[in-house]
């Protein structure tokens, strides 16, 4: 993994993920560590999505993702989107650690696949766990497999839209929530709902219908939650 | 000879239990009015990709560890389990309605057959979510019953909940609930005994619609 030209915008250190082979593949482990400081202010992003390729072992591409966000401090994570492909197995471990008075945007899009080339929901398997504490507290346990094999753990996927994107977003701050400009968000397009946690911070959800729209939403967020946490939004270094 | 605990669940999964469960759909009245679910078909379907999978990977293994520590009198791991729920249980509505069932069936049995791990449980100051009081109630049946009892509840209330959301009658509504529950019950003990690592499920179109449903200008139900 590079971490590629790190620069201060409007008072954050932002830092772009780069990993520098085309994707990643099976046996592959991608372990991110980022410890933010008291009183420090980060922005993580990726340049480019985040491809995993067929799996000709069988064994899955395994990325752990720690956030280890300190008293006061802002961390923001904003990937581009995980774009499993015909026969990849992949595993993402998330764990977040908001200390007193940390403020965290997390961010996370799960695409079908390779759409454009015709190719949904051929992955073999995604495994996905997060986890959340917020000054110590559990507030987010999600666990989940998909798997195209299994049909029904794809239902949530193929239901409202034939090939959805996921997108989700955990809010961590003390600040009032914008309700109406999230709620807004919704369209023919965009199947959304926000909720608060159960002690503290903020979860969004959302399908897609397709990339468009996923990135327009992801962009929009963006910039509603930087306006209600009261900060100016860092550009991201790339157009 | 007919086992001592017949009775009690009898009475206690009866619809005429007043758990106040009539009273939510879980998410499935804006999945409704969405158009998401729109037919007694689509309200199958629903049932048996959505629903009797996540009680098979979530509900029913924690309702079965659940069960472990109540017949154990295990209180703190109770308590721990509970307290997961409000985790795992991202929507606020569907935190709020498991929790709401559940302190209302704790009360309920408090009043009609209590017992010292009841008690303690009430004083607790516990989220009560409604499969960790269900693991309660039912801890004297064995743990595939009770499970068994738990999951013909969320069936039958998504079913009848359906009935007052769409063009549904009786005896197709009993219909689908009777093939989704013979399609659970093959598979109910070894869902018992799920590893708590390997609990979870997928599935943000119900959480949306709960969230969505939260803010609903017009609505039957609580959730």
């Amino acid at each position: 993994m590079h971490l590629s030209k790190p620069h201060e915008d409007a008072g954050c250190l932002v830092v772009n993920l780069v990993n520098p082979t085309a994707g990643l593949f099976d046996g592959d482990e991608v372990e991110i560590i980022a410890r933010v400081l008291p009183g420090a202010q980060l922005v993580l992003t990726t340049p480019s999505a985040s491809r995993i390729y067929h799996s000709r072992t069988g064994r899955p591409a395994i990325v752990t993702q720690q956030i280890l966000a300190g008293p006061g401090c802002f961390v923001e994570f904003y990937p581009e989107p995980i774009i499993p492909q015909a026969g990849a197995i992949y595993d993402q471990r998330t764990f977040i650690n908001a200390a007193h008075g940390a403020e965290v945007m997390f961010f996370e899009w799960l695409a079908p696949g390779r759409v454009a080339s015709g190719e949904a929901f051929q992955y073999r398997q995604l495994r996905w766990q997060t986890e959340l504490f917020a000054d110590e507290t559990l507030i987010v346990r999600e666990r989940y497999s998909i798997s195209p094999s299994h049909p029904e753990s794809l239902a949530s996927l193929t239901t409202k839209f034939a090939c959805s994107h996921y997108l989700g977003a955990f809010i961590i701050s003390d600040k009032p929530f914008p309700e109406d400009e999230v709620s807004a968000l919704n369209d023919e397009t965009t199947y959304l709902g926000w909720s608060p946690l159960h002690q503290g911070g903020w979860i969004v959800k959302a399908l897609c219908a397709d990339s468009l729209s996923t990135r327009k939403l992801l962009s929009k967020l963006r910039g509603i939650f930087h306006t209600a946490l009261r900060r100016e939004m860092p550009g991201l270094g790339r157009f | 000879m007919l086992p001592d605990w017949l009775p009690w669940l009898l009475q206690v999964n009866d619809s005429a239990f007043p758990s106040g469960a009539y009273a939510h759909s879980l998410g499935l009245e804006e999945l409704v009015q969405n158009g998401v679910v729109n037919s007694p078909d689509t309200l199958e379907t629903f049932l048996h990709q959505q629903i009797i999978p996540a009680l098979l990977t979530f509900d029913i293994p924690m309702l079965g560890a659940a069960h472990r520590c109540s017949a154990e009198g295990n209180l703190k791991g109770l308590l721990a389990l509970d307290q997961d729920l409000e985790a795992w249980k991202l929507p606020a509505e569907l935190r709020s309605a498991s929790r709401q069932i559940g302190s209302r069936r704790l009360t309920l049995i408090r009043q009609l057959d209590n017992s010292p791990l009841s008690t303690d449980y009430g004083q607790a100051d516990a989220p009560c979510h409604h499969l960790i009081v269900c693991a309660l109630e039912l801890h004297t049946l064995p743990v595939a019953a009770a499970a068994c009892a738990y999951a013909q509840q969320t069936i039958a209330g998504y079913a009848t909940a359906a009935m007052k959301l769409m063009r549904l009658g009786q005896e197709r509504c009993q219909a689908i609930i009777r093939r989704a529950v013979v399609t659970l019950f093959t598979r109910i003990e070894q869902a018992c005994q799920l590893p708590l690592d390997q609990v979870g499920w997928f599935n943000p179109l119900l959480e949306i619609a709960s969230m969505r449903h939260a803010r609903a200008a017009e609505r039957l139900f609580i959730s």
